[in-house]
């Protein structure tokens, strides 16, 4: 017994050695995923719970657009008022889970009766190793941006199938300042960024309020949202969902008066993609690809029914799972 | 036949079936549809009517070039670069791909791509997709988490045009 145990591999010290490496780089990779995780919620709390107004620039593919933040969160609820500075104004106010657009030029106003959801999902084992194995999750520079002396984060895709994002962060409080979703060629995709921000401020609900009534006399009203999403197995799968990609989601919508809509959803722990499958018929309806901002999105036809994907993910990741949407 | 010429275009194919693709692209009939698949991209991209005969002058002044004695680069993974492409033109070959599968001969695809034209700005624009969708979405989408404003943002942006039903 003792003879067979001195020629066993674990009495080899290179081979204890080798063995500890690998142990300690697992619990160092674990590490990471964790200080990930860790990282992001603290940034999607300090987005909801923080008071913070100031000006954003939004860019995306040429496009510049600026607004007006104010945020206030008061006794567990989240007040929100944005409001853009060029063009036609577009007014969206957020409070007690409703959502309404203004549209002042149309005379339109389109309420969203929907809660966002409040807490940042806490992510899973599973989920937090998918971050780690695809991403390089790294501390960057110090820098001003908006005033603030901020600290910069990026997560670097290891592939092709995703995006690269880079967040610049408020070390106080953990709000974002700044965000980046750049490509492989380390070109911007979309980009938000506050050129100024008050953190931490007093922040009075008159503030949060709509410029204009809450149904202004001779406007036209919509009433819509995505509606209550139901969990339940709709039957539908994606037969190859790109690496690191766990189903998160999958259940029936209601989207304003229309027939259930199946609504799938894929994460890699940074980013998602959903998968909506409306049946439509056998008529064909045109479908394509088109972007908006950092999100791609797919709408195809399969059989009676029409598939849309969309996510803050490349096109051929959305592609990709356009095309192995099947029955379980 | 046009059909896995289309997807090759497109992307779609790999390996056995884009070589068996790349053979048939060295017959005359593959050439035919590769040429008149273009043709209908160019037409809705409003590029412009390619001259008569213009793949065989291509042809004789790349023949013309010289070779090239290089060592061969190292194979660079293919499929992303090749989404890349398909990207870029698969909205107009949605489009394309509808209008030749339900004709046969090329000449009636080719009049019926110019004849699109005037029809084309309202098909080849990209599907607006539902702000619904895109909402529903932004719910579970981790970094729109994060950032708070993003998903709102995005419709004051889009505001102008289709942000609104």
């Amino acid at each position: 017994m003792t003879c067979r145990r001195d020629r066993s591999g674990l009495a080899r010290p290179w081979l204890r050695a080798a063995l500890l490496a690998v142990a300690l780089l697992a619990v160092a990779s674990a590490a990471r995923a964790e200080e990930a995780a860790a990282w992001l919620a603290r940034a999607a709390t300090a987005a909801q719970q923080q008071n913070y107004m100031g000006t954003i620039v939004y860019q995306h593919g040429g496009h510049v657009e600026t607004s007006r933040l104010v945020h206030l969160f008061e006794n567990g609820s989240e007040f929100e008022k944005l409001v853009n500075l060029e063009g036609p104004a577009r007014e969206v106010i957020r409070s007690n889970g409703e959502v309404r657009c203004y549209y002042p030029d149309a005379r339109f106003v389109r309420v969203e009766s929907r809660t966002f959801r409040n807490a940042f999902p806490s992510l899973s084992t599973q989920q937090q190793a998918a971050l780690a194995d695809h991403y390089h999750f790294r501390m960057a520079e110090r820098g001003r941006v908006a005033g603030i002396e901020t600290q910069a984060w990026v997560f670097e895709p290891k592939d092709g199938l995703r995006y690269g994002h880079k967040f610049w962060a408020d070390p106080v409080s953990g709000l974002l300042v700044k965000a980046r979703i750049f490509d492989e060629k380390h070109e911007v995709i979309e980009q938000f960024a506050f050129t100024e921000i008050s953190i931490g401020v007093r922040i009075d609900r008159e503030m949060v309020k709509p410029t204009w009534p809450v149904v202004p006399p001779g406007w036209q009203v919509r009433q819509s949202g995505p509606g209550e999403g139901v969990a339940k197995e709709t039957g539908w799968t994606v037969s190859r969902p790109p690496p690191g990609f766990l189903k998160v989601v999958d259940g029936f919508r209601r989207l304003h008066g229309k027939q259930e809509v199946a609504h799938l959803v894929y994460s890699d722990g940074l980013v998602a993609v959903s998968v909506f499958i409306e049946p439509v018929g056998r008529a064909p309806h045109p479908g394509g690809m088109s972007r908006q901002g950092g999100i791609n999105i797919v709408i195809r036809q399969q059989d009676d029914n029409l598939v849309t994907v969309l996510g803050e993910v490349p096109a051929a990741t959305v592609r990709q799972i356009a095309h192995s949407v099947a029955r379980r | 036949m046009g059909e896995q010429i289309s997807r090759l275009m497109d992307g779609e194919l790999e390996g056995a079936e884009a070589d068996a693709a790349f053979r048939e692209l060295k017959g005359p009939e593959g050439v035919a549809s590769w040429e008149c698949y273009h043709v209908i991209g160019d037409a809705l991209r409003r590029c412009g009517e390619p001259t008569p005969g213009f793949s065989r002058r291509f042809a004789a002044r790349l023949d013309a070039e010289p070779t090239v004695l290089a060592p061969r680069p190292k194979r660079a993974p293919r499929l992303p670069l090749v989404w890349a492409a398909a990207a870029s033109v698969a909205a107009v070959l949605v489009v394309g791909s509808v209008a030749v599968s339900s004709l046969d001969p090329q000449s009636t695809v080719i009049a019926k791509a110019r004849e699109a034209n005037a029809v084309r700005t309202a098909q080849a624009r990209p599907q607006p997709v539902s702000p619904d969708y895109l909402l529903a979405h932004q719910e579970y989408s981790p970094t729109t988490q994060i950032q708070g404003v993003g998903p709102y943002l995005r419709s004051v942006a889009a505001g102008g045009t289709d942000g609104r039903p």
